[in-house]
């Protein structure tokens, strides 16, 4: 190679760096708490010293993060850029981490000897959400996917001694494996179609190969076709497989119900957020070439994308809710509302609309307060009972009011009814469903929208289950009390406090993710 | 005499859906994960082909990048299988399903 | 700002109440019955300022400041009259409430926290001007309703609860999608004045959102046939739930009818009102006929709501200035006389800890006063002249004589039959509760009213008297309002026939005398007649 192109070369790497630094911070920092948990091997306040060290190490990150430019770099030759877009995104990934050493600092299921293992590597997901939200070259798209994966697997059987977590984590590796397997597949594919990895040039690409197909042979445009299509699909599979979407979400329930419940509850909003912002700027940053009506179905070989993810959206969250009624582990139970709510964001994805983003980025952000917070009385109560069962939750009211409360206002603002805050997030999601139904051939998003209107009222049911154990029927005369530390108690009430606040009074977050949408375009 | 790219293409195709079927049918947990290596490979086949017919170094870049990450899973998957094996002494996938609705 | 203070004033006390030590019961009380007497002496001031002169502002007391700007959603509140009236309904009734629910022992904390959190959700309801402030409210009832049923209802109350809530949540849901919807093609905002003068949907669109609404609203009221979820509801709930829930949370559904459906979208309201209105003869009769056969006092009073809400119905749907008029006042009369039948049925249930008929019996001479409370109550019920029902009833039943809508004459007469169904019923139960012999030895030792119980009964009693034999104070700030929606509804009846010139006209009066007849501008509206002078 030419010495002049490669100090070239070496210089945007160079560059580059200094917009890397919240990605240092974690890259250094998790290894840090790797050295510490050395360190402190001996120590009896290592649980509390580790955390707060990964505390800081985010901390750091966030503070890195927020003195970076607001304006949008392409980083490393085309590999990552950074944006308010994916900045929106690492925002909420830094919350989930911090929240989650929070609750498992104080949960028994982490012996405090291994707990520095589980922390380094939070750290190390982390930075693989991070980078996630900011690829934009489909190398970068996989590894990102894969280290966020391959973390995962460990974590979920982080518990040795235990037949489920193991199972779980064998079932995460084997669905992960062949959905990765199919992504790269599908994406070699596109690479081949296309001519580039970057995704920010895919639209001119797409453009180019379209128009090639008037002068073709029909044999030969249709083949092309065909390949486009299959590659798309492959590479959704692996996208669906991280937003645990219907059918790629088999893995999850066992997976969530096998994990240690800190880590499930990090799972279900951290990766899954990860994927969504994956899929918007894949999808519309690259694909959709002009934000249009039809432009992404233009672009992609004359498919109704949109519809195909309208159809994912609506299976995927009636099934999710269906099999939600039924289970009776409130980890379970959770795991096929997670599964719903993915369905739920899908609309906002199906919109295909600045809206239809923006409504998912806001119901990411609640998302992750309310489900995190729901998994936190999980645990609370896990810990004070042995199970996740939900006649454990019966006279809950009783033998702790507040865990009570505080899971009501999440099941509530789960369900979606105001005044909290997950009402305003679907009301959103339908918002940009019906603003798109005007457009030729959009009535369908209004079948969408019954749709999702008629899963709020699914949902209801089993989280009124819930609710009814909770607060109308008696406990057990054996139950044991359920006792929560100081911190878990305030920690509920800053979740329930959140939910309540921005139930009413949403601008915050709407301003923030209406400013965050600016996409980085090649 | 050269074979023409879609011979490989095709090539990979086919190792794709042994790895892809392999990976629905097959019961033993050890065969499920070289079925998924074929996969993969399969996909870096793709690259390599399609970076020598465009002439650029992107594709062999993506593959070795995969090689080296397919090492890693193959890792992670295979402790992972060890623990299994640990609790339960089997290597079928059948004989692993606690977990169910 | 008024207004916002009398809405927002239970809230903050039920946020005061939740410091308050849970182990003094009596603070608890005496703090609710404070607070919801003070938001009634609030409310009296928006009475006492409402101008219900034609020329007045349609909304008074309103107050807007922006809220989620950039979704086009407001804080925008205000009163018509027929808020108004349901405003101060719902004031009245809950120190009442909190007064008979003295007895209640059990979590009274949360119990008074709940009720307080309920009223401000009501009077939101019926104050909000903005769409999602009003489902906000709206779905803000639920909650509490859902646990005052559930936590101190009776036996079966698990069931009830849930179906209540699995019902109209179901139902609003979809209310919330047409709001949505409507918004969007109204230029994106939410404000209800611009959504009504800015809605722009076709012919079909309409229909959906309009059914959307009204089968959120018909659940709420609850019309036939989604009317299940009531009896069990209320048999099941406790006295105030009972009382509440009759008084003030059934009218919700009708005001719904009154201020969004119909107004928003006319011209669907127009071809779907023949249904309505059969619905709601079918459902007086058939909430008739179903209490001739119940032997639970409390399923009993709850049928009869069924047949009274369709009366209100069938008067929102004669679309004369009587009829609505009639329903409106018919909102207010329900809520005062089968409140005081839930509260009286809630005493006597109190004494002998059953809801049976077959129980009582002759227990008129050991409870004298509560038998005297109860006839009274029966007869404002049946539409005894003299009370309030009669008024109502009357209005409704002339306005929809009077009406123009196809076969309007034989709902009123198929309606009349309700009347008489209901002196029946009412009648009968008095009889087999109050009078004859006494058969059970439980009942020979009963306590008559205690001076609490005399204070609970004694304002609805007034009521009714007072209601009944001065009704204009209460019909003139409707007035507005009414003959608003019907200059409203006669142009869209209008722009109907314009479209299908065969079609005969169908909103307002037969008689040019009584009704808003083709002259109609808004200006017009002046000369009408006192609509409650007409009997």
């Amino acid at each position: 190679m030419d010495p002049k192109n490669l100090q070239v070369l070496v210089d945007v790497n160079l560059k580059s760096v200094a917009w890397f630094y919240p990605e240092l911070w974690l890259i250094f920092g998790s290894m840090g708490v790797f050295i510490l948990d050395l360190v402190w091997r001996k120590n009896r306040g290592r649980v509390r010293l580790l955390a707060g060290a990964t505390l800081i190490v985010l901390a750091c990150s966030g503070a890195a993060l927020a003195m970076q430019p607001a304006d949008a770099v392409s980083l490393f030759n085309g590999m990552i850029a950074t944006d308010s877009f994916a900045n929106f995104w690492k925002w909420l990934f830094l919350a989930a981490a911090a929240l989650t050493v929070v609750i498992s600092s104080g949960s028994q299921e982490f012996a405090p000897e291994r707990i520095g293992e589980f922390f380094a590597l939070l750290l190390a997901i982390t930075l693989g959400m991070f980078l996630m939200a900011s690829a934009t070259n489909l190398l970068m798209i996989y590894m990102a996917i894969e280290l966020v994966s391959m973390v995962s697997y460990v974590l979920v059987g982080y518990r040795r001694a235990d037949r489920k977590a193991h199972e779980a984590a064998l079932k995460y590796v084997i669905y992960g494996g062949v959905a990765s397997g199919v992504m790269l597949f599908g994406m070699s594919y596109l690479y081949g179609l296309l001519g580039t990895a970057n995704v920010t040039e895919f639209a001119v690409k797409l453009a180019a190969l379209s128009q090639g197909f008037a002068g073709a042979a029909p044999g030969a445009a249709a083949a092309t076709k065909l390949a486009l299509v299959l590659a798309t699909v492959f590479v959704s599979a692996g996208i669906g497989y991280k937003v645990a979407a219907v059918p790629w979400h088999m893995w999850c329930p066992d997976v969530y119900e096998g994990a240690p419940t800190p880590f499930t509850a990090f799972l279900s909003v951290g990766p899954k957020a990860a994927g969504f912002a994956l899929a918007i700027r894949f999808f519309f940053g690259a694909f959709a070439g002009k934000m249009g009506a039809t432009g992404l179905a233009d672009s992609v070989a004359g498919i109704p994308w949109p519809a195909v993810v309208g159809v994912i959206s609506a299976v995927t969250m009636t099934l999710g809710n269906l099999v939600a009624v039924v289970q009776t582990n409130l980890k379970r139970l959770l795991a096929y509302s997670s599964i719903a709510h993915a369905g739920y964001m899908l609309m906002g994805l199906a919109a295909v609309s600045a809206t239809g983003m923006q409504s998912v980025m806001i119901y990411s952000a609640i998302y992750l307060v309310m489900n995190l917070g729901a998994f936190l009385v999980v645990i609370l109560v896990a810990q004070s009972t042995g199970s996740e069962s939900i006649f454990e939750y019966r006279g809950l009211a009783r033998r702790h009011p507040v865990a009570a409360v505080a899971f009501a206002i999440f099941l509530f603002s789960l369900t979606g009814l105001p005044p909290f805050a997950g009402f305003m997030g679907k009301m959103y999601l339908f918002y940009a469903l019906f603003e798109r139904i005007g457009i030729p051939g959009g009535g369908w998003y209004a079948t969408l929208a019954l749709i999702g209107a008629l899963n709020t009222a699914v949902s209801l049911y089993y989280y009124a289950r819930i609710i009814r154990a909770m607060f109308l029927d008696p406990p057990y005369e054996k139950a044991a009390p359920v006792e929560a530390s100081p911190g878990g108690q305030l920690l509920l009430g800053a979740f329930s406090a959140f939910i309540l606040v921005f139930g009413v009074w949403w601008n915050p977050i709407v301003n923030w993710s209406a400013r965050s949408l600016q996409i980085f375009r090649g | 005499m050269t074979i023409s790219a879609n011979w490989y293409l095709l090539l990979a195709a086919v190792l794709f859906c042994f790895g892809l079927v392999g990976v629905v049918s097959r019961r033993n947990i050890l065969v499920v994960f070289m079925c998924v290596e074929l996969m993969l490979n399969a996909a870096n086949l793709t690259f390599l082909t399609f970076a020598r017919q465009q002439g650029t170094m992107n594709g062999h870049a993506i593959a070795f990048f995969v090689i080296a990450v397919a090492a890693a899973e193959a890792a992670v998957g295979l402790a992972i299988v060890i623990a299994v094996f640990r609790t339960r002494g089997t290597l079928w996938m059948d004989e692993v399903s606690t977990l169910k609705n | 700002m008024l207004l916002t203070a009398v809405i927002f004033l239970p809230l903050l006390g039920a946020l005061i109440a939740a410091f308050l030590p849970a182990g003094e019961p009596g603070q608890h009380r005496g703090w609710a019955f404070f607070v919801t007497l003070a938001t009634f002496g609030v409310s009296l001031a928006l009475w006492a300022g409402f101008d219900s002169r034609p020329g007045a502002a349609e909304f008074q007391f309103a107050l807007k400041v922006p809220w989620i700007a950039s979704a086009g959603i407001g804080y925008h509140v205000g009163l018509d009259g027929v808020a108004l009236l349901l405003v101060m309904l719902t004031t009245a009734l809950t120190p009442i409430v909190i007064l008979a629910a003295w007895s209640v022992t059990e979590r009274v904390k949360e119990f008074l926290i709940a009720v307080l959190v309920l009223e401000t959700a009501m009077i939101g309801t019926f104050a909000a001007l903005d769409l999602v402030l009003f489902y906000v409210f709206w779905e803000a009832v639920l909650i509490p309703m859902y646990l005052l049923i559930g936590v101190w209802g009776s036996q079966n109350r698990l069931y009830a609860t849930v179906k209540f809530f699995i019902y109209t949540f179901v139902a609003s849901v979809l209310m919330l999608i047409a709001i949505i919807y409507a918004a969007l093609h109204a230029g994106g905002s939410f404000d209800y004045l611009v959504v009504r003068d800015a809605l722009r949907v076709g012919a079909d669109a309409q229909k959906w959102l309009f059914l959307a609404f009204a089968v959120a609203f018909a659940v709420k009221v609850p019309m036939f046939p989604v009317h299940t979820w009531l009896p069990d509801a209320h048999t099941e709930a406790p006295t105030a739930g009972s009382v509440i829930l009759a008084g003030v949370l059934l009218k919700m559904g009708t005001f719904g009818f009154f201020r969004y459906a119909m107004p928003l979208f006319p011209d669907a309201a127009l071809q779907f009102r023949p249904a309505i209105a059969v619905l709601a003869v079918v459902g007086i009769i058939y909430g008739a006929l179903m209490c001739l056969v119940q032997g639970d006092m409390k399923r009993l009073v709850a049928y009869s709501s069924v047949s009274h809400l369709g009366f209100v119905m069938l008067g929102l749907m004669a679309l004369t200035a009587e009829g609505l008029t009639g329903g409106v006042y018919q909102m207010l009369n329900h809520g005062v006389s089968t409140g005081a039948l839930f509260l009286l049925v809630g005493m006597l249930y109190e004494r002998r800890h059953t809801r049976l008929i077959s129980e009582y019996g002759g227990i008129a001479k050991q409870v004298p006063w509560i038998a005297t409370a109860f006839v009274v109550v029966t007869l404002s019920s049946v539409g005894l002249p003299g009370t309030n029902g009669f008024v109502g009833e009357f209005l409704i039943l002339a306005g929809t004589w009077l009406g123009r809508m196809p076969g309007t004459q034989l709902l009123a007469v198929l309606g009349a039959t309700g009347v008489i169904l209901g002196a029946v019923y009412m009648l009968w139960l008095v009889e087999r509760v109050f009078f004859g012999t006494i058969t059970s030895d439980e009942n020979r030792h009963l306590p008559d009213l205690s001076l609490r119980e005399a204070f609970v009964i004694a304002p609805m009693i007034v009521l009714i008297v007072v209601m009944g034999l001065a009704p204009q104070p209460f019909l003139a700030p409707a007035r507005p309002a009414v003959d608003r929606l019907v200059t409203r509804m006669q142009e869209a009846d209008r722009r109907l026939r314009t479209r299908d010139p065969g079609r005969p006209p169908s909103v307002g009066g037969q008689q040019p005398a009584l009704a808003l007849e083709p002259t109609t501008a808004p200006g017009a509206l002046a000369a009408m007649p006192p609509a409650g002078g007409s009997h």
